[in-house]
């Protein structure tokens, strides 16, 4: 009964997350020509870069693993 | 009794509906990605398995992430400008018919007793100077001011872009007041593009400008705004000739409540023109020397 992803797996999820959410983030248009889906840019971009920093710890963590086990 | 039971059937449906209405479609969204992503979540933790894990994984995110980014209401611009247009067309027949042909003049802070309101002032005649904060203190609940005589001499009217202004302060967390010119030149910008995306930009210009932090020796600001919001208000106030270049449409007469606040002085809006296809708008404000 363990959680089947590795800490490397999640850091690698939240690159691909962090790099598809910002790339959205910078080129959706502030304009809709729909309005049933709302999307406020500001807080996407706020979430992309949370995720981002998120996986930068995760990298330093590593990074600080390899570091010390040498 | 048999009120009663009418009633009841209507409470219930409206009570429905509002509830329908509280959780939307995109809210059925999230809350179905959300709970399908737990539900993988665990069965991936039973079974051990990482497919299972990153899909539940992902629909958990996304779930959230539907749920975080939409909150917002937006409603279509063409509402804000057939709310407005007819109470700015309202105000320029009441001055029109009053016959008040002076320029308005935005008043500063020291002009009134609550520091928090702005109020504009329009005289009887053109080229008449501006009574005393006194004077326009005494009045300043009332729409006419009055001289010894009893005689309006003008009138104190609270400028279309009070609200929007009192919205910026909010926005920027700080007031106008305790800002420079320097300082709302730099911050006004940001606001309008990225905080409030009333325009895609902002300019802000001193005009013969020898500015030293606290004491202004410039007289005149022009501003220039691009592709705004309130491009098309601007376009019908033009042809109000008591709003246009006295007045001001909200967006312009937001900037100068903003602008006399933190200057401390009276000014008025000297011109706006606006480009050919409507986008630019540009604004010129003169400040006015009390002594």
């Amino acid at each position: 009964m363990n959680f089947p992803l590795s800490f490397w797996d999640i850091s690698l999820w939240l690159a691909f997350t962090a790099i598809i959410l910002l790339i959205t983030s910078e080129i959706i248009s502030p304009f809709y020509g729909k309005t049933k889906i709302l999307i406020n840019k500001k807080r996407l971009r706020n979430v992309a870069l949370v995720m981002g920093i998120i996986f930068l710890i995760t990298m330093v963590i590593r990074i600080y693993g390899i570091i010390t086990s040498i | 009794m048999l009120k009663t039971r009418k009633e009841m059937p209507t409470q219930v449906s409206h009570k429905k509906r509002t509830f329908l209405y509280k959780i939307n479609s995109t809210k059925i969204v999230s809350l179905f990605l959300l709970s399908l992503g737990s539900i993988a979540l665990t069965f991936s933790i039973i079974y051990a398995s990482s497919v299972l894990a990153f899909i539940g994984l992902g629909l958990v995110f996304w779930g959230a992430i539907t749920l975080y980014i939409t909150p917002e209401k937006y409603v279509k611009q063409i509402l804000l400008d057939s709310t407005i247009i007819p109470s700015l067309t309202n105000l320029n027949l009441i001055l029109t018919e009053l016959g008040y042909q002076g320029k308005a003049i935005y008043l500063p802070p020291k002009y009134l007793k609550d520091f928090e309101t702005s109020k504009v002032y329009i005289s009887k005649d053109k080229n008449t100077s501006l009574p005393t904060p006194e004077q326009i203190q005494e009045y300043e609940n009332r729409l006419l001011v009055r001289n010894t005589q009893g005689i309006s001499q003008g009138i104190l009217l609270t400028p279309p872009g009070t609200r929007l202004m009192k919205l910026f302060e909010k926005t920027l967390k700080t007031s106008f007041t305790k800002m420079n010119l320097e300082h709302l030149q730099q911050k006004l910008p940001k606001l309008f593009i990225e905080d409030l995306e009333i325009a895609e930009d902002l300019e802000i210009q001193i005009i013969n400008s020898s500015v030293q932090s606290i004491q202004i020796k410039n007289n005149s600001i022009s501003i220039r705004i691009t592709n705004s919001i309130y491009k098309d208000i601007h376009k019908e106030a033009e042809k109000l000739s008591h709003i246009c270049c006295t007045i001001g449409c909200p967006i312009c007469s937001a900037i100068a409540c903003a602008m006399v606040k933190t200057i401390g002085k009276p000014i008025t809006i000297e011109r706006t023109q606006t480009s050919e296809d409507g986008k630019v708008i540009e604004a010129y404000y003169e400040i006015i020397d009390e002594n």
